[in-house]
C-alpha cells in the first residue's frame, strides 16, 4: 500500500512543472499543421476543383458574368482537412499554421471571397485534372446556379 | 456595450459550463485537455462547473441537432445574467460538415446569441485558451473576412485560347 | 469451414427459401432469402451456428428493383466469416417479420430501420420511435431516396417518443439531457423506491446527425472518409479506415503495402491515446483525479506527435479510398520511438503501482461482474468481451491492414470485473507500442496510395471492420451509380457493449454504477441508442405501457 502510494508520488513528481506559458509565449504546431487555408488570388485559375472535393461543402462557385467567377469560401464550417490544397493544380491554396482564429464579431469574419477573371476558361473543363477517378467534377451542389434538391423527379418542393 | 459590461463583470474568474449539442466528442476532449497540466486553464481562474446555474460562461460544442434545441434553450435560460456564450469548433460556429443535414439546425448562433467563436476541427487546446483569453481581454482578434480580386488587365491571368478544350 | 461451405449448410437446411447464395471471397457470405423464412434463418444462424448478430440495415431500392432491401448482418468469429442476409419486401406492403423476439440484440436496429426507411418490423415487442427527433413528422423517412438530405419538415405535434411511466409506488429521478456526469446529452429517467433503483428509461439519439444519409446522397466516395472520421472524435481514424476498406473490397482496389502499414501505425497510435484517455476518465469517475491529470500529461506528447505526423491532433484526415494521403517520413521515426519509450516507461511505473493501491482495487475488484456467457449472449465486443474471457479481436479474427504480418496478441482476462477490463487495456497499450515499433521496422518502401483510374461499379457490396479501442467497428457499403455509395451502414462498438451494462449493474452498490458504465468506455456520439433497462432483473427488455402498468417489480 505505502510503496504503491510512493510510486505514484514519484510518478507525479518526476516530470516537474510542465505547464506551457501559452498564451503569453507562442506554442506553434510542429510538422505540416493544417491551419487556416489561404488562397492566393493571383494563382487561382477558377477551375473549381477545391469546391468539388471539399467534404464540408464550404467552397461555392458563383459565375457572376461571362468574365468573372467568384469563389466564396465559408471557412466557418471548414474542417481543415486540406483536400483543397492537395488537388489545386496551381498550388493557389496553402494550409498555413494559423490556428488562433477566434473572433467576437460573428462568423462573417470567417468568409473569404475571391473574384477570378475567367475570359475563356468557362468552357474549359480540363484545367483541373483530378488525382483519381473518384474526384472528378460531377457534383452539382457546389455551384450556386445548380443547387437542386433531391432527385430530378423528387416530390419535394425546393424550400 | 455588452463587451464592456462583460469586462467589468468578469475581471478575475470565469466559471464555465461545458455542453455538447450533437458533437463528435473531439471538442469535448480538447476542452478537458485545456484543464490538464500542460495547458492548465485554472491559471486564469477558469473553472469547469457541474451546473449551469453556477456558470458565467457557456461553452457550446457541436452542431445543434433538432432533438437538442429545447434542452439547449432551457440550459441557456438557466445560466444567470450576465453571461457569455462561446461556440467551440467548426460545428458550433457554422454547422460543420453536416450543416445541411435533415437533423441539424445549424451553428449555435441560430439558436442563441453567441459572443465568441473558436473555429477549428477540433480546435487545438491552445486555440481554445486563446479564445477564452480573448473573452478575458488578454489577447487580440487576428482574423477578418477576406475579399480578393484578380486585376482585369493582368495579362498572365488570361488563359491561353489554345489550351481550351 | 469457409464461406461457401457455410452457405451450403444453410442451403441444405432451408432449401428453396434461399433465393440466392454467393460467397464474396472466403470470408464473406451473401445470402438472399424469402421474407417468410427470415426469422427461422436468423434463429438458425444465431442459435445453432453461434453467429453473433451485428446490425441490420434497410435500403430503399425502389428505383432499381421496386423493393426495399432489408439486410441482417451476422459474424462467425471462429470461422472468420461475415454473413450478409438480404430480404426484399415490396413497396406496397413495407413490412418484415421482426427477429427481435428470438434475437434480442436486433431490438434497436429494427426500430431504427423503421424510423429511417419506413419498413415496419411486425411483431416487435416495443414499436416506439427511436432515432428521429421528438417533433419529426411520422410519414417522412429520411433514408428514402426521394427525401432530400437537407429536408427540414415543419414540426409535428404529438408524435414524440412516449416515455415510460414509473412502476407503482416508485418515483422518478430525471437525469439529463444535461447533467454533471454526462459528457453528452442523454436523458435518463431513473425509477427509485427509496434508495433502491427499480428501473430506468433512457432517451438517447440527441446526437443523431444524419451521417448515413449524407454519405449516400450528398457526398462522393472520397468525401465520405472525412465525415466518417467525425462520427467519433476519439476513434475517428477507425471509422474512416473501416469505410475505406469496405469500398476497397467492394471495388477490388489493392492498397499498397506501405499504405497498409501507415494505417496500422495510426490505428495503434489512436488506440494508445484512447486507452490513456479512458484510464484518466476512469480515475476521474472513481474520484482519483491524480490519475486523470497524470495520465493526460503522459498522453499530451503523443497528441503532439500525431499532430506532427498527420497535421491535426485528432482528426488525422489521412484516409482516402485506395490508401493514405501522408507518408510517415523516416526523420519522424526516431521521434515516434522516443515518445513511445517515454510513455512505456511511465506506463510501466503506473502498472506497477496499481495492484498495490487499495483505493483503486476497492473500486475496481469485484465490481461490475459480467459473466462470460452473458457477455457472449449480449454480443459484447472489444475489451468488454476480452475482460470477460471471450477471445474476440478483429485484428486476429478478421485481419485487415497489415495486422496479418504483425504480432498481435489477444489479451484475455477471465476476471469478468472492472479490474479485468482495466488490465486488458493496460496490456493492450504496451502491446500497441510494440506493434508500432515492429511496423516501423518492417515498413516496406513504395507507394502509399493506389492509382484509381476507373469508376467504382455500382451494385457491389462489402463489409469493412476494424478493432477500435472500444471494440469492433463495422461498416457496410453498397456502391451506387453517382460516384457515391448507395447505402452506407455504420455500427459502432458501444452499441453492442451498452447491452452488457444491465447485467453488470446487478447486485452492485449505486455508487459503483458510474464506473460500471465507464468500464465499457462508452461513446454515445458513435452510438446513440435507446434502451429500457430493468436493473432489478438485469434484463434488457422493453415493456409496453400496459405491461408496465400491470407489472409489479
Amino acid at each position: 500500500m505505502i510503496t504503491s502510494k510512493l510510486r505514484e508520488a514519484i510518478l507525479c513528481l518526476r516530470p516537474g512543472r510542465v505547464t506551457l506559458k501559452y498564451p503569453f509565449e507562442p506554442h506553434d504546431p510542429e510538422g505540416d499543421f493544417r491551419g487556416y487555408p489561404e488562397l492566393d488570388a493571383d494563382k487561382c485559375i477558377g477551375c473549381g476543383g477545391c469546391a468539388t472535393v471539399c467534404p464540408a461543402r464550404a467552397i461555392m462557385i458563383q459565375d457572376i458574368d461571362q468574365n468573372t467567377r467568384r469563389i466564396v469560401r465559408f471557412l466557418e464550417r471548414c474542417i481543415y482537412c486540406g483536400r483543397c490544397a492537395d488537388v489545386c493544380p496551381e498550388d493557389a491554396i496553402t494550409m498555413t499554421k494559423r490556428f488562433e482564429l477566434s473572433t467576437d464579431q460573428g462568423r462573417e469574419d470567417m468568409v473569404a471571397e475571391c473574384e477570378v477573371f475567367m475570359a475563356t476558361c468557362q468552357r474549359c473543363g480540363q484545367c483541373y485534372k483530378p488525382p483519381s477517378a473518384l474526384d472528378k467534377i460531377m457534383e452539382p451542389g457546389f455551384r450556386d446556379d445548380k443547387l437542386k434538391r433531391g432527385g430530378d423527379d423528387s416530390p419535394y418542393e425546393p424550400i | 456595450m455588452f463587451k464592456k459590461l462583460c469586462e467589468k463583470a468578469f475581471p478575475k474568474s470565469l466559471w464555465v459550463y461545458h455542453c455538447n449539442v450533437g458533437d463528435c466528442n473531439g471538442c469535448d476532449i480538447e476542452v478537458i485537455d485545456v484543464l490538464t497540466p500542460y495547458y492548465d486553464a485554472e491559471r486564469f481562474g477558469i473553472k469547469l462547473v457541474a451546473s449551469p446555474r453556477h456558470a458565467d460562461v457557456l461553452l457550446v460544442c457541436g452542431p445543434v441537432t433538432r432533438q437538442v434545441v429545447p434542452a439547449l434553450k432551457r440550459l441557456y435560460d438557466a445560466v444567470p445574467d450576465p453571461k457569455i456564450v462561446i461556440a467551440i469548433g467548426s460545428c458550433a460556429v457554422g454547422g460543420g460538415i453536416w450543416f445541411d443535414s435533415y437533423n441539424i439546425v445549424g451553428g449555435v448562433d441560430t439558436i442563441l446569441p453567441v459572443d465568441y467563436y473558436i473555429p477549428g476541427c477540433p480546435p487545438r487546446p491552445e486555440a481554445i485558451l486563446y479564445g477564452v483569453a480573448m473573452a478575458l481581454g488578454l489577447t487580440e482578434k487576428q482574423i477578418e473576412s477576406v475579399h480578393l480580386k484578380q486585376l482585369l488587365d493582368r495579362p498572365e491571368s488570361v488563359p491561353m485560347e489554345s489550351e481550351a478544350r | 469451414m469457409n464461406a461457401q461451405q457455410l452457405g451450403d449448410s444453410v442451403k441444405q437446411q432451408f432449401g428453396d427459401k434461399v433465393v440466392e447464395l454467393s460467397a464474396l471471397g472466403p470470408n464473406q457470405l451473401c445470402l438472399t432469402i424469402t421474407p417468410d423464412s427470415l426469422v427461422s434463418v436468423a434463429e438458425y444462424l444465431n442459435k445453432d451456428l453461434g453467429c453473433r448478430f451485428v446490425i441490420n440495415s434497410g435500403t430503399d431500392r425502389r428505383r432499381q428493383r421496386g423493393k426495399f432491401l432489408i439486410t441482417h448482418f451476422f459474424a462467425h468469429d471462429e470461422e472468420k466469416i461475415y454473413i450478409t442476409l438480404h430480404t426484399e419486401v415490396g413497396e406496397d406492403q413495407p413490412e418484415v417479420d421482426s427477429i427481435t423476439p428470438s434475437v434480442p440484440a436486433a431490438n434497436w436496429s429494427e426500430r431504427e430501420t423503421r424510423d429511417m426507411v419506413g419498413v415496419v418490423p411486425v411483431g416487435h415487442p416495443d414499436p416506439r420511435r427511436l432515432v428521429v427527433a421528438d417533433d419529426w413528422p411520422e410519414d417522412v423517412f429520411p433514408l428514402r431516396w426521394d427525401v432530400p438530405h437537407d429536408l427540414k419538415p415543419p414540426p409535428a405535434e404529438g408524435v414524440a417518443m412516449p416515455l415510460l411511466d414509473p412502476p407503482e409506488g416508485a418515483s422518478v429521478v430525471p437525469i439529463g439531457p444535461y447533467f454533471p456526469v454526462l459528457e453528452e446529452p442523454e436523458y435518463f429517467r431513473v425509477f427509485v423506491e427509496g434508495e433502491e433503483v427499480v428501473g430506468a428509461d433512457y432517451r438517447g439519439f440527441y446526437n443523431h446527425r444524419g451521417i448515413e444519409k449524407l454519405g449516400s446522397s450528398a457526398l462522393t466516395y472520397n468525401q465520405v472518409p472525412f465525415i466518417a472520421e467525425r462520427i467519433c472524435g476519439i476513434c475517428g481514424f477507425v471509422h474512416s479506415c473501416s469505410y475505406c476498406q469496405a469500398v476497397e473490397r467492394a471495388a477490388g482496389i489493392e492498397v499498397p503495402p506501405r499504405g497498409e502499414y501507415i494505417r496500422t501505425i495510426m490505428l495503434e497510435l489512436e488506440r494508445i491515446h484512447s486507452h490513456l484517455l479512458w484510464l484518466g476518465i476512469a480515475g476521474h469517475i472513481i474520484g482519483f483525479d491524480t490519475i486523470l491529470m497524470q495520465v493526460w500529461r503522459m498522453r499530451e506528447p503523443l497528441m503532439w506527435l500525431c499532430e506532427r505526423i498527420s497535421g491535426n491532433r485528432k482528426t488525422y484526415g489521412m484516409n482516402l479510398v485506395g490508401g493514405v494521403r501522408r507518408d510517415i517520413e523516416p526523420e519522424i521515426h526516431d521521434d515516434v520511438r522516443r515518445v513511445l519509450t517515454d510513455i512505456e516507461r511511465q506506463w510501466q511505473e503506473l502498472y506497477n503501482a496499481i495492484p498495490g493501491d487499495t483505493t483503486l482495487m476497492a473500486r475496481l475488484q469485484g465490481t461490475g461482474i459480467l459473466p462470460t456467457e452473458v457477455a457472449r449472449a449480449r454480443g459484447a465486443v472489444g475489451p468488454t468481451a476480452r475482460g470477460s474471457g471471450l477471445p474476440i479481436d478483429v485484428r486476429v479474427d478478421h485481419p485487415y491492414a497489415a495486422y496479418d504480418r504483425l504480432d498481435v496478441k489477444k489479451r484475455v482476462y477471465d476476471g469478468c470485473d472492472n479490474l479485468a477490463r482495466t488490465l486488458v487495456r493496460l496490456d493492450e497499450t504496451l502491446d500497441s507500442i510494440n506493434i508500432i515499433r515492429q511496423a516501423l521496422r518492417e515498413m516496406p518502401e513504395g507507394e502509399i496510395m493506389a492509382q484509381i483510374d476507373e469508376e467504382i461499379p455500382a451494385g457491389q457490396q462489402a463489409v469493412g471492420s476494424v478493432e477500435a479501442p472500444r471494440g469492433e467497428v463495422f461498416h457496410w457499403v453498397l456502391t451506387g451509380p453517382e460516384n457515391r455509395p448507395e447505402r452506407w451502414r455504420v455500427r459502432a462498438p458501444t452499441y453492442a457493449n451498452l447491452q452488457s451494462v444491465p447485467p453488470m449493474l446487478q447486485g452492485d452498490a449505486l455508487a459503483d454504477v458510474p464506473i460500471d458504465i465507464g468500464s465499457i468506455d462508452p461513446c454515445f456520439a458513435c452510438t446513440d441508442r435507446m434502451e429500457v433497462v430493468d436493473v432489478s432483473s438485469g434484463q434488457v427488455r422493453v415493456y409496453t405501457q400496459d405491461e408496465l402498468l400491470n407489472k409489479k417489480y
